[in-house]
């Protein structure tokens, strides 16, 4: 088994540099045939490469048609921009559809988010984000009431965070974790995606100074986006300077000690 | 807000409790001797956002002033 699994990364391998360097979106890559000829293996084994590049989003079938390079992935970019100004930012039109815009009492998850306590009112709009005219993502939104009074008084805004600048709000910094799920039967319809595909599921907390102003949850199509995101060395620990006798006890450049397990988030 | 770097740091259990602490972005994070030591509800009442602990590591919540309160505590280390 072992030769034939390294005979279908070496087609793999072929295909994935040919989809790089040289063929266009759209392009068909070379036929069954051509590539069993050209490395001596059977229809299955180049069927496997292929395969291997369509789950990778590298490649897409279409019935009956063939094989071509999929539209290269969009950079997901961890900043505090909105969805609209995001997209503009890449020359695409933002648009959305509301499918809900409407005052509820916060849940124990929402209100912890906000903070805010359970059963306080917050706006909950529930959206289908497109670019171009092409669903991306399905977010849902939350803002404390008592922050933004009347938010859906002339219909849901177009922008939360233009809607929130306006008042006064301006969204400064933010945390989202990230998580990849299958999509459930309504996402993946809305969508345009097929039950059990993968979406990467963004929860943020926005804050403007020291007040949490938006909750939100997305989704968005894992065969669109990648997820991008910027690193830097950690900053220095700092340790405590004196031992109870007031002598130093490592000074301020002591390192992060060499026995220490940092557990990551 | 000095009052605030002491508050923070005595919510984290002192200086005794302290192995050390970084600013991440958003968050403070600190390695502490004794988890049991720290006083959410105090971190909470201090500006917190939130605190997460994973063994000995808390992570508090505080937004991009993080560096500067970082560096008040450390001043009183």
């Amino acid at each position: 088994m072992r030769h034939s699994e390294l005979k279908y990364v070496r087609v793999r391998d072929y295909l994935r540099s040919l989809v790089t360097h040289e063929l266009a979106v759209g392009e068909a890559i070379p036929s069954e045939r051509l590539l069993c000829e050209r490395f001596g293996v059977s229809r299955m084994t180049v069927r496997q490469a292929v395969d291997a590049l369509v789950v990778e989003g590298l490649l897409q079938r279409e019935q009956g048609r063939g094989t071509f390079v999929a539209p290269a992935k969009m950079d997901l970019e961890v900043r505090l921009a909105s969805f609209g100004e995001d997209m503009r930012r890449r020359g695409m039109e933002p648009s959305s559809t509301v499918l809900a815009a409407e005052e509820v009492a916060a849940t124990p998850d929402i209100a912890d988010a906000l903070d805010l306590l359970p059963g306080e009112q917050v706006f909950y709009l529930h959206r289908v984000r497109f670019a171009d005219g092409e669903p991306i993502a399905i977010e849902q939104s939350w803002l404390p009431s008592r922050l933004t009074p009347g938010l859906f008084d002339d219909g849901p805004p177009a922008s939360v965070y233009g809607e929130l600048r306006r008042r006064g709000l301006e969204p400064e910094w933010g945390e989202d974790t990230v998580a990849a799920t299958e999509v459930d039967a309504r996402d993946g319809e809305l969508l345009g995606l097929r039950v059990g595909k993968a979406v990467l599921r963004l929860s943020r907390r926005t804050f403007a100074g020291q007040v949490a102003c938006v909750y939100s949850r997305s989704s968005y199509r894992a065969d669109r986006y990648v997820l991008w995101v910027p690193l830097r060395a950690p900053k220095r620990a700092l340790t405590p300077h004196a031992t109870g006798d007031g002598q130093p006890a490592g000074g301020e450049q002591t390192d992060i000690g060499p026995s220490t397990t940092r557990a990551e988030q | 807000m000095t009052d605030q770097a002491a508050t923070i740091l005595a919510a984290l259990g002192g200086v005794a409790n302290i192995i050390d602490i970084e600013p991440c972005t958003t968050r403070l994070r600190s390695e502490v001797r004794d988890a049991t030591l720290v006083d959410v509800a105090a971190l909470r009442a201090a500006g917190a956002h939130g605190v997460m602990i994973a063994g000995r590591v808390v992570q508090v919540v505080m937004g991009p002033s993080v560096d500067t309160l970082a560096s008040e505590i450390d001043d009183l280390m």
